[in-house]
């Protein structure tokens, strides 16, 4: 991948929504385990 | 006779609608293999099983029905979307884990229902991101949005009905959260799904992918709660006996999988999440058919049944009669020349591919000899599990078994053909 795709991913929101989501995911599971 | 001249001309809705309802059949129909699961195994470990055989079968049909090189192909064209692929694989096994959690603190009649909001979050991501539903009307609103609140609805009274009540009501407040976590999770797992199939990546392209993140991310919780890989390979050895069950699970599982991807590519999220969330309809024809799990309910609880199906077959119907007009289906169009415009792909080729007619279908996919040994493989794996399976002693109703083997097989020849004729799996 050029550096422009990786701009592109890196600041695109459809990436940020999921991980914060996954994060918060993986944050609550570890809480509640 | 060219395979061109043969194509289909079904609309993409209907065909959506099809693959939504199958995906159903089949998610429905991965939970009888667990049934077959005697007690003294944690469900975690039922799940690994599960993932473990959804990844054989992840590569198994996507390299039978188009070959690794049309794969290969396809996410050389556009890497990107391996990422997200990862990204969905991981948010469902930390979804799947979470579910295990609700189910444990609060059992499946408070839990179910409140996961199965997932389709509301992919219906509200799929709004926000892709803009579905703009544009649609309020006749179309209502019929989505109306039919994913019947079936989640549904859900609910089912799962009332049906589900055993929770011993350890201290938990339940966790048990809850776990519940709803899940439901976001999932929810937003659709996101990817949306952003591959409106940059035309093929769905089979796609889970093979996805299989990795879920794979890698199982196991790595799996290490985390058994403390050490020693540990999960001692569990695993000691489940050894029934692993094949929760594999032909993983198995039906990726089948119904593949036909929900199908689902999201040509209907969208909004429509095709609801409609795959029926499948708790088939988990239950198979658990009060053939295991009889429901002999001892009350004659309330059986009403009750009989209406959250009517409410979850209405809301499926609903959704169904909601086929996009052509001012939403301009808001899916910028939709897909954002992805365009961002990752520079070709807008007519990632069009054509969307509107179900990739033009590499038709190109010759010579068959590489790898793809024979991963055939090979697979199967062994398959047989090896079988051989050393042992015998489970649970009553069965045989003759409904076959009948709802019948009836699951019976979708997956339509519903195969349909996609197949129509779009060449594309």
């Amino acid at each position: 991948m050029n550096r422009s795709t990786i701009v592109a991913i890196l600041t695109d929101a459809h990436l940020w929504v999921p991980v914060a989501v996954l994060i918060f995911g993986t944050t609550l599971l570890m809480t509640l385990r | 006779m060219t395979a061109v001249r043969e194509r289909s001309t079904l609309s993409l809705h209907k065909l959506g609608v099809f693959c939504g309802l199958a995906a159903a059949v089949w998610l429905g129909s991965a939970e009888a293999p667990t049934k077959l699961v005697n007690q003294g195994f944690s469900p975690f470990l039922i799940s690994m099983g599960m993932v473990m055989g959804a990844f054989v079968a992840r590569w198994t049909l996507p390299t039978l029905l188009k070959g690794t090189g049309f794969l290969f192909h396809d996410l050389y064209e556009k890497p990107h979307l391996i990422v997200w692929a990862l990204l969905g694989g991981m948010l469902w096994a930390v979804a799947n884990t979470l579910t295990i959690f609700a189910v444990r603190d609060v059992g499946l009649a408070i839990a179910f229902p409140l996961w199965n909001t997932n389709s509301l979050v992919g219906l509200f991501w799929g709004w926000l991101l892709f803009k579905e539903l703009r544009g649609a009307g309020a006749k179309n609103w209502a019929k989505v949005l109306g039919g994913a609140a019947g079936i989640v609805g549904g859900a609910a009274i089912l799962a009332v009905a049906t589900a055993q009540h929770s011993a350890t009501p201290e938990k339940a407040m966790f048990g809850i959260i776990a519940a709803l976590g899940a439901g976001v999770l999932l929810g937003t797992m659709y996101i990817p799904y949306r952003k591959a199939y409106i940059s035309g990546m093929n769905p089979l392209s796609f889970v093979t992918i996805f299989t990795f993140g879920e794979l890698g991310t199982v196991f790595t919780l799996g290490l985390i709660f058994y403390g050490s890989a020693g540990n999960l390979v001692a569990e695993l050895h000691r489940a050894r006996p029934m692993l094949f069950w929760p594999f032909l699970g993983g198995f039906c599982w990726v089948i119904g999988d593949l036909f929900q991807n199908f689902a999201a590519k040509y209907i969208g999220i909004g429509r095709g999440i609801p409609l795959s969330n029926t499948n708790q309809l088939w988990g239950l024809a198979w658990g009060a058919l053939v295991f009889s799990e429901l002999s001892g309910l009350s004659l309330n609880a059986k009403l009750l049944i009989l209406a959250g199906s009517a409410i979850m077959i209405a809301g499926a119907v609903a959704i169904s009669m909601a086929s996009p007009k052509e001012s939403e289906l301009v808001n899916w169009k910028l939709a897909m020349n954002r992805e365009c415009d961002r990752y520079k792909l070709n807008h007519a080729a990632v069009a054509t591919v969307v509107g179900g007619d990739d033009p590499h279908s038709n190109d010759p996919h010579p068959r590489r000899w790898w793809e024979i040994v991963v055939m090979c493989l697979a199967v062994s794996v398959f047989v090896w599990l079988a051989i050393g399976t042992r015998s489970q002693s649970i009553p069965m109703n045989m003759t409904w078994m076959f009948v709802l083997i019948v009836g699951t097989i019976i979708p997956l020849g339509v519903c195969g053909t349909m996609l197949w004729r129509r779009t060449r799996f594309s």
